[in-house]
């Protein structure tokens, strides 16, 4: 059945053409709304949302999922706030801290008054039960490691406000790890459920503006403002309770439904908009927002444990036979900038490597060659009997995935290298693309405002996408590369900022020299609203925020 | 109870009983599981020996057959297992997920009827022949238009551009209008065509012939004779449709992003959740049999000549 929705999901361009000519004989053109006059923000209203996927589960560590981080945001309150235009860490729940010079001991004082929706204190006790959880996992509740937390050791509550943590090695990425969606405070309560128990939004029960009051699971979700809300960042404009009176999240999975109900007026905000949908609503008068999401690029690893990417220079002529200029021209917008290194230009500790990865066909032929990959009478490259050919599979999240991919493959075709690019949306396909056999490339991006972002995609503990032994995959025979996993445990131990910046550069050297991956464009979080939605921000990594949200009369 | 009946209920038992066990051998004989997808999410940075736990957790490691066994005791038990997904029981799934198919269902087909009727009865009785092929013509149309495109289409115009109903948000009985009838449509189409071709067989019956001769006019003939014989392949045809009915509510549900088993069927197949997918493919069993049942029940009510049959059986 699941097979019925993907053939006909193909027909979408065919079902917007006959729409366009229908909605033409019609002969009814919607009109654009004019935005709201005046700057002082206006209480009270529901907000609509719609998202593309339900959400999965709400243990906050999981929160990297978007349509989970999007509700997280809303209803957590983090120790600290990452101010998303500077990328400083300013104060939220802990009103001050101190680190240690090694960075092994941080300590907090937690603001007072601050209460769990359920009326349980958000105290040093509290906070100190969430990041044993968060740091250590908890095996008999299921509940896992959270990726942006390393080498935590243990917490001290020191007084009622005041809580102190001690790492077993040096983990300068704490102070922003406090900061970000996968480090939501959550009651206690929430804390003794099983993993499996906080898919259900409900039991999710945080410190945030907001509420969950209820739910129809995978459908929608319904948000309430928590009236005696009084503890937002401190450095915001905005404080006291959120302006809205509700936000009801509505999952919308067909891309032209989401955009046609904006437009509209059936919905305020959307998430999910295609870089070609993009004019269509613009065009309207409505508004695009597509915050960086300031990580790991959206790329194309490759998982050199298979035989067939294990030779650098088989990678390093796949990288040369890339196109990003075409791949970005042809499929996206000035919202996804060309990569230039393997993380974001907006990312810290960024460098630029542009010059390393130019489109250069004859370089990559002559690798080729070099390697002895022939092209044989098919066209397609072969040495001792086996053919050049790769396989992928797509990944749902990332925008236009699967055309990107069929993209790449074109380009791949034209030095001889077969890419097939398989479709996602069977289970079998998630065990696959953990099989360095059946998927030596695939793609990958992951969104976090720190260097340890790059840990966090490449450890083979955390998301291990080049596959090494002792990760996540059982089916890796061999591969390892200690020089990688020794420079990213330096990136996530180095206490001297400067040095750590610097052992950044060096790892995205050493992954392009190596070429593991090939970066393609700096993914941003792409969302459309209503001209009357004001006062709609994003987090460092472009999650939505509705807290200072307000709904100016529509005229 | 007479024979026939008690040996269409034993068939039914046994196609019931093939289904579950077809089934399950193939969902189990697939790669990976819901767990291995759920808990090998790269997010969560867990090693193969933390699965391998967790799997043990949930009784995944214990033999085939013993898994066969418990869960046949379990659902005859009524015990549908757990989701691991979702998190909850799969009972507790398919209770909230059925009403709101069922209506869909029910009303989707109830209009598909009303429209094959219309349908067929215009084409017998309208005056002019090139109106009456035209629309001859229109199961033809119907039943090679995608449910999802007709979805899409009818929101554009009716909600989007007319302003008519709203897709999100909708009341209780809006949320219904479009998706029943983007489910009625193409399901009217091979209802309407065999009821078409029927009465035009029946029409050239040499007892429709002395009807006519008597001096009955046409629409008499079409209520009075012609209506009961042509109905009895409808119904046949009726019960088979039930499949595509349910097929047709996984798409209208995801166009319209309605709750309800075509839904859950989605979640459940992309996420591997075997325990969730067994219970469904056992239900959507258990109702086909049952409406295929009583469409064998129904024939000697319409046709008197299967009475004789079923007495000669008894």
């Amino acid at each position: 059945m699941s097979r019925t929705i993907h053939i006909t999901r193909r027909t979408t361009f065919a079902a917007l053409a006959g729409i366009s000519l229908l909605a033409a004989s019609v002969g009814w053109a919607s009109t654009a709304m004019a935005a709201g006059v005046g700057d002082t923000p206006v209480k009270g209203g529901s907000l609509v949302y719609l998202e593309q996927q339900p959400h999965t589960n709400l243990y906050p560590p999981a929160g990297g999922f978007y349509p989970n981080g999007g509700i997280l945001n809303q209803i957590t309150d983090k120790l600290t706030y990452q101010n998303p235009q500077t990328l400083e860490i300013e104060p939220w729940i802990a009103e001050a801290w101190t680190v240690n010079a090694d960075a092994t001991e941080y300590t907090f004082r937690i603001r007072k008054g601050v209460t769990f929706s359920d009326g349980t204190q958000l105290d040093a006790a509290a906070v100190a039960k969430n990041y044993d959880t968060f740091g250590r996992g908890n095996k008999e509740l299921k509940l896992p490691i959270s990726e942006v937390i390393n080498n935590y050791d243990r917490s001290e509550v020191v007084d009622s406000h005041t809580v102190k943590f001690y790492f077993k090695k040096p983990s300068p990425g704490f102070l922003q790890g406090t900061s970000v969606i996968g480090s939501g405070l959550v009651s206690l309560s929430t804390l003794a459920l099983p993993y499996e128990a906080l898919g259900d939004a409900t039991k999710i029960i945080g410190s945030g503006p907001f509420v969950v009051a209820s739910q129809t699971l995978g459908r929608e979700l319904t948000l309430t403002a928590r009236k005696d809300y009084n503890w937002g960042p401190a450095k915001l404009a905005h404080q006291g309770p959120a302006y809205l009176d509700s936000i009801k999240y509505i999952i919308t999975p067909e891309d032209s439904v989401r955009i046609g109900a904006l437009l509209a007026g059936q919905a305020d905000v959307i998430r999910q908009i295609q870089a070609y949908d993009e004019k269509q609503v613009e065009d309207e008068g409505y508004l695009i927002y597509a915050p960086p999401t300031r990580g790991v690029n959206n790329s194309v690893v490759f998982r050199p444990d298979n035989p067939l990417v294990s030779d650098v220079r088989v990678r390093r002529a796949l990288l040369h036979a890339t196109n990003t200029d075409e791949i970005v021209s042809t499929l996206f917008s000035a919202n996804y900038p060309k990569a230039t290194s393997i993380i974001a230009k907006t990312a810290l500790g960024y460098v630029d490597l542009s010059s390393r990865l130019g489109y250069d066909v004859d370089k990559a032929k002559s690798l080729l060659d070099e390697t002895g990959w022939k092209v044989g009478p098919n066209g397609l490259r072969q040495k001792d009997g086996k053919t050049l050919e790769l396989t992928a599979y797509e990944s749902l999240p990332q925008p236009q995935n699967k055309e990107t991919l069929q993209l790449v493959s074109q380009q791949w075709g034209k030095v001889g290298v077969k890419l097939n690019v398989l479709t996602a949306d069977s289970g079998s396909a998630t065990v696959n693309n953990l099989d360095p056999a059946k998927a030596p490339v695939s793609p990958a991006m992951v969104g976090r405002a720190d260097p340890d972002v790059i840990k966090s995609q490449y450890y083979p503990t955390n998301r291990n996408v080049l596959l090494q032994k002792g990760g996540n995959s059982d089916k890796v025979n061999a591969f390892v590369d200690e020089k990688l996993n020794g420079l990213l445990d330096n990136l996530a131990s180095e206490p001297d900022r400067a040095k750590r910046l610097a052992v950044a550069g060096d790892v995205q050297n050493y992954v392009i020299d190596q070429a593991y991956a090939i970066p393609i464009f700096e993914e941003p979080q792409a969302f459309a609203a209503a001209p009357y939605v004001k006062g709609l921000s994003f987090e460092a990594v472009g999650r939505p925020s509705f807290y200072g949200t307000w709904l100016a009369p529509r005229r | 109870m007479s024979r026939y009946v008690l040996s269409r209920i034993g068939q039914a038992a046994l196609v019931l009983w093939a289904a579950f066990t077809v089934s399950f051998v193939l969902l189990q004989a697939l790669p990976g599981d819901a767990i291995l997808i759920k808990f090998l999410n790269p997010e969560l940075g867990l090693g193969p020996e933390q699965i391998a736990e967790i799997r043990a957790s949930y009784g995944a490691d214990v033999p085939i057959w013993t898994q066969y066994l418990h869960t046949v005791g379990n659902f005859l038990t009524g015990d549908f297992g757990y989701s691991i997904q979702a998190g909850v029981p799969v009972g507790d799934l398919l209770l909230a997920n059925l009403p709101p198919t069922l209506w869909l269902a029910t009303l989707g087909f109830l209009l598909a009827l009303v429209i094959a009727l219309g349908l067929s009865v215009a084409s017998s009785l309208l005056p002019l022949s090139w109106l009456r092929s035209f629309v001859q013509s229109l199961p033809s149309l119907f039943v090679a238009t995608p449910v999802f495109w007709l979805g899409i289409v009818l929101i554009q115009i009716f909600s989007f551009q007319l302003k008519l109903i709203p897709v999100i948000n909708p009341g209780p009985w809006e949320a219904l209008v479009l998706p029943v009838l983007t489910l009625a449509v193409p399901i009217s189409a091979p209802l309407a065509q065999v009821l078409m071709r029927n009465i035009d067989r029946v029409m050239t019956e040499p007892y429709i012939a002395v009807a006519r001769a008597k001096g009955a006019s046409r629409t008499w003939v079409l209520w009075r004779h012609v209506a009961k014989n042509a109905v009895l392949p409808t119904l046949t045809i009726g019960g088979i449709l039930f499949g595509e009915l349910l097929a047709g509510a996984v798409v209208t549900e995801a166009v319209f992003g309605l709750n309800g088993i075509g839904g859950l069927t989605q979640r459940a197949v992309g996420h591997q959740d075997i325990a969730v997918l067994q219970a469904l493919v056992v239900f959507s069993a258990l109702a086909f049999v049952t409406i295929n049942l009583v469409v064998d029940l129904l024939y000697p009510v319409f046709d008197p000549r299967l009475k004789s049959r079923e007495g000669a059986f008894a």
